[in-house]
């Protein structure tokens, strides 16, 4: 299965807030390489980074980096963000969104539970860690 | 017997892991601006950076 951590995954799975299904759910990616594999855009890569300090994201760029490469954001379409803006997203969250579909992931893993929630039709899932964990426990039955 | 693959996502998860245990180490050994936050607050936190980001990006490629 392919997935897109949000950044508040990242943030929550390091443990800088205290959320144990993220912290589980990093554990099992790192763990079950390359059954479930993840990507990341530029954009949530930096996001992480301005909240932890320049030591802490060297051990977060080496822990991404082992399990994937971080894409550059200009790899998107463009009209393809653009269709998410035009379904009401703001910009940033438009690109996410967009970035999901790009790479034909199964889901976009996020606790902000607004993202999205007014869309459907869309060609990925959106769920939380939690969530995740059951949906990965049921594929590998 | 271990194919080559096999032995290589072992080798790619035990880093990854070592990474992952520093990081939260680290983490745990400083208090966090954004650990006194409520869960609402932290992914808001994190919705401004998302944007603040992105504008700086347009700002820069435009």
């Amino acid at each position: 299965m392919l997935l897109i951590l949000d950044s508040n995954e990242y943030i929550f799975g390091f443990g800088a807030f205290k959320k144990p299904a993220c912290e589980m759910l990093l554990d099992i990616i790192s763990d079950a390489f390359p059954i479930h594999s993840i990507r990341i855009p530029r954009l949530i890569a930096e996001e992480v980074g301005r909240h932890l300090t320049p030591e802490e994201f060297r051990e977060f760029i080496g822990f991404i980096t082992n399990l994937t490469t971080i894409d550059e954001d200009f790899v998107v379409p463009f009209e393809l963000g653009v269709q998410y803006e035009l379904k009401g997203l703001k910009p940033a969250d438009a690109f996410i969104a967009a970035y999901v579909e790009w790479t034909g992931a199964d889901a976009l893993v996020t606790e902000n539970r607004h993202f999205l929630t007014k869309h459907s039709n869309l060609p990925f899932k959106i769920i939380n860690a939690k969530d995740c964990l059951s949906l990965i426990k049921s594929t590998s039955r | 017997m271990k194919t080559k693959e096999t032995i290589m996502a072992k080798t790619i998860t035990k880093k990854a892991k070592e990474h992952l245990t520093k990081l939260r180490k680290l983490i745990s050994k400083r208090k966090h601006p954004l650990s006194d936050m409520t869960e609402e607050e932290v992914i808001e936190a994190l919705r401004k950076t998302r944007e603040e980001i992105w504008d700086k990006k347009l700002v820069t490629h435009s």
